[in-house]
């Protein structure tokens, strides 16, 4: 056990036993020791089975949906990536910031690949921060687009082609994303017709291209959709893509960040560039 | 994907016209007897911010080899904003399809006023043969559609 492990815990059952907040969103011990699970955490005796380790991986705030109409606070562990998760479902208008308690944790111990382009390892907002902040490191995000760039369009294809043939179309990918946050997905409307149900490339390729062009201009690069993937499609590097351009069009632009800035898709300038058309 | 090219092959090429500037413009076109390419089939929409990126992506699965989406002038929309919209939407949208492997070529937009008959014919007539250049569309496509 550590230090911030145990803080974490005294700050819950705190948190617990003054009522501050109905529940926590914390990690979970299983058992596989290389892997934690979110958990629910309302009754203060049960505050030990909370962990802080470099396997506390998965996102943990679009579970707060779930108590989008209800009353009172809970609290969500964040670390800088959840924080940012907040941030987007805050400004999407789907949470409300006064029925969220953030319990923000520094991270600089995960070992995943996606990790290494991470540029907020502290959490953008929380009430209070368990453990010290942590050095935040320069990182590259695009450097794998433009490996991506440099290819030619029918590489580009075939390497797309043949990551789509493998999605088994879980929406995973969807379901994780804190971005991906409507009441009904374009795919689930069945009737109307857009997602075509047969399992095919080019169905897979209409539901990648689709979801990438939904979240692209909201995505905060948490990479989820990525870890979650069965199928080990690497899906982020399609959002990322977009937001390479958007900020090579738009200067330096970064999401899930509580700067008040909107999502570029959602407005427009007079001086727009046309020059594509 | 090599494709075999049938003897006569014409490519079929989706445009998306706003009623109030292009469709208007093809109209005229039309009234003055200009001659433009049959290959290309005119969708009307209420406005260019209509055309939901889906559409094209939508168009080229079930056969299409080229789409074109064309609207008012900036400052023109009859709906005032619109065309803002859809200028942000596709200058994204296009290099999201060239990210995928399709050709800058096969997906293009432009601004066609209402009284632009000879733009409208010079555009489709161009489109048309960069996409017979090209041939077959064969990316996004479903099998059933080739
Ligand atoms: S990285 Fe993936 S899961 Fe995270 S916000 Fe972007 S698209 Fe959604
Ligand atoms: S998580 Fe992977 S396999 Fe599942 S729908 Fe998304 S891309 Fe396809």
């Amino acid at each position: 056990m550590n230090d911030i492990e145990t803080k974490l815990r005294e700050t819950v059952k705190r948190l617990l036993a003054d009522h501050t907040v109905r529940y926590v969103i914390g990690w979970e011990a299983t058992r596989f020791e290389d892997k934690t699970r979110p958990a629910f955490i309302s009754d203060s005796a049960d505050t030990d089975r909370l962990v802080w380790n470099k396997y506390c991986v998965s996102s943990l705030a679009k579970y707060a949906l779930d108590e989008q109409h209800s009353e009172g606070k809970i609290g969500i562990c964040v670390r800088g990536c959840d924080s940012r998760a907040v941030c987007r479902l805050i400004e999407d208008k789907q949470l409300l910031r006064e029925n969220l308690y953030l319990i923000g944790l520094p991270c600089d111990d995960k070992e995943m690949n996606i990790c290494d382009t991470c540029t907020h390892r502290n959490p953008v907002i929380y009430d209070e921060l368990v453990g010290e902040p942590v050095l935040e490191r320069q990182a590259d995000r695009f450097a794998m687009v433009g490996l991506m760039e440099a290819m030619s369009a029918d590489e580009r294809y075939s390497f797309w082609e043949s990551n789509y043939s493998k999605c088994i179309r879980c929406y995973a990918c969807r379901n994780i994303c804190p971005a991906c946050n409507c009441r009904a997905c374009y795919a689930d409307q069945e009737r109307v017709g857009w997602q075509g149900k047969q399992m095919n490339t080019a169905q897979n390729q209409i539901y990648g291209l689709t979801r990438t062009y939904h979240v692209g201009d909201r995505c905060i690069e948490c990479g989820e959709c990525e870890r979650v993937c069965p199928m080990m499609i690497p899906v982020m590097l399609q959002t990322r893509k977009m937001l390479k351009d958007i900020n090579e069009m738009f200067g330096d632009y970064e999401c899930g960040l509580p700067d008040g800035r909107a999502p570029v898709l959602g407005e427009y300038t007079l001086g727009d560039a046309d020059d594509f058309m | 994907m090599s494709v075999n090219i049938k003897e006569g092959w014409e490519p079929k090429i989706l445009a998306f016209c706003c009623n109030w500037c292009t469709y208007t413009g093809a109209d005229l076109a039309g009234l003055n007897r200009m001659k433009y390419p049959e290959n290309v089939r005119v969708a009307r929409v209420p406005c260019s911010s209509r055309v939901n990126p889906q559409f094209v992506i939508r168009a080229f699965q079930k056969g299409c080899d080229g789409v074109l989406v064309c609207g008012c002038h900036p400052g023109d929309c009859h709906y005032v904003t619109g065309n803002y919209f859809t200028r942000r939407r596709f200058m994204l949208m296009k290099k999201l399809l060239e990210y995928n492997g399709i050709d800058p070529n096969r997906f293009q937009a432009r601004w066609i006023s209402g009284s632009e008959a000879a733009k409208f014919r010079d555009t489709v007539t161009r489109v048309s043969e960069q996409i017979k250049e090209l041939g077959p569309n064969v990316k996004f496509r479903e099998g059933r559609w080739s």
